[in-house]
């Protein structure tokens, strides 16, 4: 069977169904027509059956005093065809699974590299330049969503949902995938190309797609810019069960002309105003554990008041409590079940090895803003690793 | 166990019949060895189960009505809250001792799916059923190993109380399948988990010992007269599954206790942390688990060659492919596993499974053309245990069609952990073993209980389930194909739709069972008394009485006919007269 | 298999004879059609419930074959910490035991009260020893140096990270097979202490021996395994 007939451009108003979308890259509109060449012969030989067990019953359905007809009770031809014909088919489709699965798994060489790492519960991917995604934008809940809170007249719905992060690849590049998980096993799933692939924490996994060409319609929300962009967005999905947020494991893969995403990397490789930087983090790696507003969560929330927040004295789980410093926050961070705040579970991963130390001064910088007691948020505004300490040792 | 000297006396009166007196006869019940009883006890005990597990699938429905939306929005105050909509087992969370109502969500699909599989489907039709009628068809007093089936049937219920114990402190959220490192992990501080790994170390040992039994039976206690060839298909199928019981069961064992000495002690072995390897632990888990599918099938598919050749009074079409189908299905079985992991293996693997997988969808689809070709010129009845039989063929059909784009590798993985996978096995086990047990339990019922049931209400009970399911299930395919992965509490706005019609036809399934329940009370409490062979089976429990006797035969019966020529034979207990024979019946065996 | 009276010559003590449990006056059970048909079906189902064990193990083993491919230094260094000649002593204590057990069917299917339960004695006896060589020579002094299963590990001269998942192995493995000589002895006891008491035993009813005794080869076996995998495979 060769390629351009399975991943035919005229998808069927079964395919539309089925799919919703069309598969983004060649290998998965091909495996699309794989699915429907087997949904097809399916159908034939289910509808087949089904009829002929239909026209038996009505046919053949009991009639006081009438006997059962004889009839053969096996009949080698017929059982020989119908041993034949399944088995060929299959073969078929084994020998097509296995093309279209190659196509899916191997990439170019010359194919750009993304590591991906995973969390409970998050993704982050860093590009060749070592930079990683700061940009955010809310699951779409649109008019649905605005129509069920209009009742509550002058409630200002600032922003809906949680954020995901977005990350931005060129268009009609060939992407391969680095992955690996910092504890359980997720699984990195982008429905549009067809694809998932475990993510494990002990071996590194990995696949390849090659990202379409932009239709000139494709456009999407710049959230910095807040400027529509030619680009196309897609789900991340988290597939492999990993617990409490499994499902909102989620995340935007953002494809987008080559001169967006060259730009775009560059500006994140160039170094940034701590506390923006810890509010990005916060954004892309720890608010689906972390509320900043009060509101309880897998983790402590990050806002002063009850408690909690950068100042206040931690109550931990044995029962001591330790002062909320920047050592604190830090050892939190790099080794986040040395303690336990009192009525959580450890239950959050290590971040050693995932977070740089200025990045960890960005998020101490960030929780520090956040509090009634930090200092005035101008006075952290270094860089240097010592202004976590310093920050650490004035505040009570 | 009593010796020779019982062989003398003979109670005549029907098993049910105890001594008088309420406890001398829950004693008696108690410790009784006869299978029928055993048999009659296991009925009920995964009965319940089915129901407790039916309540979980029930609420995890009744999560799924909306997704859930977290909005952050201004308070009067000018106050930045956020809202949480939709969380519908939100009010679970205190009794069940959860964080989130994410985490009551993940709860209530391990307990479905853990107290299904291993509670309930698992032991469903050989236990039950098997128990009851695999001596009476072979033509013996008892199995092999008496005592050892009440034993199995402790270890059962003990099994099943540890479930209970963790559900009732709060429940697991692990997902069936148990992998690690999560279920090492989560709420490490609890035994819940260990309790609920527990039950399912302990429920192998009850299969791995009526594997045996069953194994031995058909081995030596056939009556005189019956070759192999002679066997019911019902049994050739409970036989092919206990010895895939047999074989499989202990290295799910020993996973589960690395499990839990993982869990208990960190021992590592599959904790990569400490090197271990955690797809280690999933190929352990399903070298049983994917067999273990097919103990959930062949019984069914068993009984469905019963019903069709007895409903339609047709000898069976292919009788040895049928047989030889059985035993090819559990032998390929073993060497499939790896089809479950395809995202998490290298690619040399990958094909290799994918390609063995496919085999084992030949011998199924063999038997499916088989009974098909029975039907052809039979005498259909129309009633309910036909019904299901026939419900089965399309739901079983569709099922097991929708396993080969699991089974084909590039397809499989775009539908891998989505509500593809789980529309496929609910239609394999709920449309193919639950339908049949269904249809299997309304064809013996008379047996069992010497009671008609009311054949109307069975027939609305089966219906009402069939549409049910079917509105159920076939939206989660498009689920599946769209994009939704399972497992998830919540999900994006677009799925709204489709998960809605889902839960609605799983309200549908609900009336379906309850009619059912309606029915099987009414007969217990006053159905008519059935005759000794309702249906006109030949096979061998319909040559002794309704409900049977304590001994199952007043005389130790000799095989003289196959147990489906319904051509030559009229059945035991029917007059001629009722029973017209075909002038020419065909001359083949 | 030799399952009629003919072998029966020598009269039962009269204290006994007409116990029920004397072997003479055992009957069958009266699902069965014969006391042949009793005795292979239990027969056979011992048989079936052996390869559940070894399947049983073959989990264990599967374990030792993927790590000793993953980690082969650290399980060359296992293999180098274990003593081969305990593992060897061991080995001989149950190859005798399996003969002696071997030689109280027979006993039991000749009528020989005496040596049969001398047999079954001689055996326990090496169950014990096994035990003990076990615990004391190979468990405690292992223990004693942190060479301890999974987060109990605590030997400070481990020259290879994985050192602990040989430990874990080896305990699982070998701890495993030690519960199963446990109740291997403890049926073995249980048949000679009918034997002692009743007589139970004797041509026409040697069931009990024999199939303890086909445990009590399992076990054999399972070791037969163990030994060369942990102790001398380097
Ligand atoms: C009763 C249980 C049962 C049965 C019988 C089957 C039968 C089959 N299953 Fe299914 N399966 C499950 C229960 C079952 N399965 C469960 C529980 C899971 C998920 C577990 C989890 O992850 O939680 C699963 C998951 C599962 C997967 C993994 C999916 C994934 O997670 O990525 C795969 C992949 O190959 C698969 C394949 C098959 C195949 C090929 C068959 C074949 O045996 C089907 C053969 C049948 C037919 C082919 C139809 C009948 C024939 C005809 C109508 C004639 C015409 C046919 C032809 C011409 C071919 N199944
Ligand atoms: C035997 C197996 C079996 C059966 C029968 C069912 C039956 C049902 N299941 Fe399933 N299910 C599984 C096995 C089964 N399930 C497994 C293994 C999983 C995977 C779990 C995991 O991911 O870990 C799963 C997961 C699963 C999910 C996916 C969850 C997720 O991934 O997030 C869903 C969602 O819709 C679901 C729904 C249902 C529904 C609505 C039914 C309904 O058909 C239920 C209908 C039953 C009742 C309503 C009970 C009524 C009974 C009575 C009233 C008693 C009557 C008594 C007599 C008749 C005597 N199940
Ligand atoms: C899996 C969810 C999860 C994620 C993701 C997560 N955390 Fe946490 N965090 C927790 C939990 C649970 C606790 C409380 C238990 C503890 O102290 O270990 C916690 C505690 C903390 C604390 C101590 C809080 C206090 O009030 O004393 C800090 C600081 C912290 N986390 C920082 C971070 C940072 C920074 C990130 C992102 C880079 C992050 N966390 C991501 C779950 C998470
Ligand atoms: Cu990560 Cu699911
Ligand atoms: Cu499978």
């Amino acid at each position: 069977m060769n390629m351009p007939l399975l991943a035919s451009t005229n998808m069927s108003f079964l395919q539309r169904i089925f799919f919703g979308n069309h598969g983004a890259s060649e290998a998965a509109a091909w495996s699309d027509g794989l699915f429907m060449m087997i949904f097809w012969f399916s159908a034939v030989c289910f509808v087949i059956l089904m009829a002929l067990m239909v026209i038996f019953v009505v046919k053949y359905r009991r009639k006081p005093g009438v006997a059962a007809q004889p009839s053969p009770h096996h009949n080698l031809n017929l059982e020989i065809l119908w041993t034949v014909v399944p088995s060929a088919s299959m073969l078929v489709m084994f020998v097509l699974g296995f093309e279209g699965y190659a196509m899916k798994m191997v990439a170019p060489d010359s194919a750009m590299e993304l590591k991906v790492d995973a969390w409970k519960w998050a993704w982050k991917v860093t590009y060749p330049n070592g930079a990683s995604s700061p940009e955010t934008k809310y699951i779409s809940f649109d008019d649905n969503m605005l129509a069920l809170e209009a009742g509550e007249a002058d409630a200002l719905i600032e922003t809906m949902g949680l954020e995901y992060p977005i990350f931005y690849v060129p268009e009609d590049t060939a992407v391969k995938l680095r992955m690996h998980s910092q504890d359980v096993i997720h699984s990195f799933w982008i429905p549009e190309f067809r694809t998932k692939m475990d993510v494990m924490p002990n071996r590194y996994t990995g696949y390849g797609f090659q990202t379409p060409k932009l239709k000139s319609t494709d456009m999407v929300l710049d959230q910095t810019t807040m400027l529509d962009i030619p680009g196309r967005d897609m789900w991340i999905f988290c597939a492999e069960y990993c617990g409490d947020e499994h499902s909102r494991m989620a995340a935007t893969l953002r494809i987008v002309p080559q001169e967006i995403y060259e730009a775009k990397i560059k500006e994140w490789g160039t170094p940034k105003d701590p506390i923006e930087l810890g509010k990005t983090i916060h954004k892309t790696m720890c608010a689906i554990c972390h509320s900043v507003d009060g509101s309880p969560g897998t983790g402590p929330t990050w806002k002063s008041g009850n408690g909690y927040g950068f100042g206040y004295d931690a109550a931990l789980a044995d029962g001591t409590t330790a002062p909320r410093d920047a050592n604190y926050l830090r050892e939190s961070i790099l080794d986040p079940n040395a303690k336990v705040v009192a009525g959580y579970v450890p239950a959050m991963p290590s971040f050693q090895g995932q977070l740089s130390d200025v990045e960890i001064d960005g998020l101490i910088a960030y929780m520090q803003s956040l509090s009634d007691l930090g200092p005035n948020q101008e006075e952290t505004n270094e860089e240097t690793p010592e202004a976590a300490d310093t920050a650490g040792s004035e505040s009570p | 166990m009593s010796y020779a000297d019982s062989n003398a006396h003979h109670e005549e009166g029907s098993y049910f019949s105890g001594p008088p007196g309420m406890l001398a006869k829950i004693w008696q019940w108690m410790t009784t060895v006869d299978h029928k009883k055993i048999g009659v006890m296991y009925l009920f005990a995964i009965m319940f189960m089915f129901f407790i597990g039916g309540v979980a699938a029930l609420a995890v429905r009744y999560e799924l009505l909306d997704p859930v939306r977290t909005v952050q929005m201004m308070d009067a105050s000018g106050e930045e809250m956020t809202i949480v909509t939709g969380e519908r087992l939100a009010g679970l969370k205190d009794i069940m001792n959860a964080r989130s109502a994410n985490e009551v969500y993940n709860r209530m699909f391990t307990l479905h799916g853990a107290v299904m599989v291993f509670m309930f489907i698992v032991p469903s039709v050989p236990a039950s059923l098997g128990n009851f009628f695999l001596p009476i068809m072979l033509g013996a007093k008892d199995v092999a190993f008496p005592r050892l089936n009440l034993l199995s049937w402790y270890i059962y219920v003990t099994g099943c109380l540890f479930g209970v114990l963790s559900i009732l402190m709060g429940g697991v959220d692990t997902g069936w399948t148990f992998y690690t490192p999560y279920s090492t992990t989560t709420d490490a501080d609890h035994w819940r988990v260990v309790l609920m790994i527990l039950a399912a170390f302990i429920l192998g040992f009850s299969s791995i010992l009526t594997g045996m039994n069953f194994v031995v039976s058909v081995h030596k206690l056939r009556a005189p007269g019956m070759g192999w060839f002679d066997m019911p298909l019902f049994l050739w199928g409970v036989y092919a599954t206990s010895i895939i019981q047999v074989l499989a069961t202990p290295v799910i064992g020993i996973t589960l206790l690395l499990l839990v000495f993982e869990r208990l002690f960190h021992i590592g072995i599959f904790d990569p942390s400490m090197g271990g390897d955690p797809v280690l632990y999933q190929h352990f888990f399903w070298f049983y688990s994917h067999p273990v599918v097919y103990v959930m099938i062949l019984p069914a598919m068993g009984i469905i060659s019963e019903l069709i050749a007895v409903h339609s009074r047709k000898h069976i079409f292919g009788y040895r492919a049928i047989a030889f189908s059985s035993l090819g299905i559990a032998g390929v079985s073993f060497l499939v596993w790896g089809h479950h992991i395809f995202t998490a293996m290298g690619e040399l693997a990958a094909i290799l499974f994918s390609g063995l997988t496919f085999l084992v969808a030949i011998p199924t689809a063999i038997k499916v053309f088989n009974w098909l070709a029975t039907l052809y010129k039979g005498s259909i009845a129309i009633n309910t245990p036909m019904l299901y039989a026939l419900a089965f063929l399309f739901t079983f059909s569709i099922g097991g069609l929708t396993g080969l784009p699991l089974a084909t590798l590039a397809t499989d993985l775009h539908l891998h952990d989505t509500y593809y996978v789980v529309a496929h096995f609910h239609y394999v086990m709920m449309g193919g073993t639950v339908v049949a047990f269904m249809g299997g339990i309304h064809h013996w019922w008379p047996k069992m209980f010497g009671k008609m049931y009311n054949e109307k209400g069975g027939m609305l009970g089966c219906i009402l389930v069939f549409v049910g399911f079917n509105i159920t299930f076939f939206t989660q395919f498009f689920l599946g194909t769209q994009g939704m992965p399972r497992r998830y509490a919540n999900y994006v706005d677009e799925f709204q739709t489709l998960h809605q019609i889902s839960t609605y036809g799983s309200w549908i399934i609900l009336l379906g069972f309850l009619v059912h329940l309606g029915v099987f009370i009414a007969s217990l409490i006053s159905g008519e008394k059935a005759d000794q062979n309702p249906w006109g089976g030949l096979t061998l429990e319909w040559e002794t009485e309704s409900p049977p006797i304590e001994h199952n035969f007043h005389h130790e019966p000799v095989v003289t006919h196959g147990p489906y020529d319904f051509d030559k034979v009229v059945p035991p207990g029917w007059d001629p007269k009722d029973y017209p024979l075909p002038a020419n019946p065909s001359s083949h065996s | 298999m030799q399952t009629t009276l003919d072998a029966d010559t020598t009269p039962a003590p009269a204290h006994i004879a007409n116990h029920p449990l004397h072997w003479r006056n055992r009957g069958y059970a009266h699902h069965f059609k014969s006391r042949d048909e009793d005795f292979d079906s239990s027969k056979f189902g011992m048989w079936l419930f052996l390869t559940t064990e070894v399947l049983l193990f073959a989990g264990i083993f599967c374990g030792y074959a993927v790590f000793r491919m993953l980690y082969p230094e650290a399980w060359s260094n296992g293999s180098h910490y274990l003593d081969w000649r305990f593992g060897a002593a061991n080995t001989v204590v149950l190859l005798i035991s399996s003969w002696t057990v071997a030689s109280a069917v027979r006993c039991a299917q000749l009528n020989k009260q005496k040596w049969l339960q001398i047999n079954l004695v001689i055996t326990l006896l090496c169950a014990a020893l096994f035990v003990f060589i076990k615990i004391q020579f190979e468990y405690i002094p292992k223990l004693g140096e942190g060479k301890a299963p999974g987060t109990f590990f605590s030997y400070a001269y481990a020259q290879n990270p994985y050192e602990v998942l040989w430990w874990s192995l080896y305990y699982m493995g070998t701890g495993i097979h030690a519960l199963h000589v446990l109740i291997g002895a403890s049926l073995l006891a249980w048949v000679l202490f009918r034997s002692w008491k009743y007589q139970a035993y004797g041509p026409t009813e040697y069931l009990m021996v024999e199939n303890s005794a086909l445990y009590w080869h399992l076990v054999d076996l399972v070791w037969i395994f163990l030994f060369p995998l942990l102790y001398l495979i380097h």
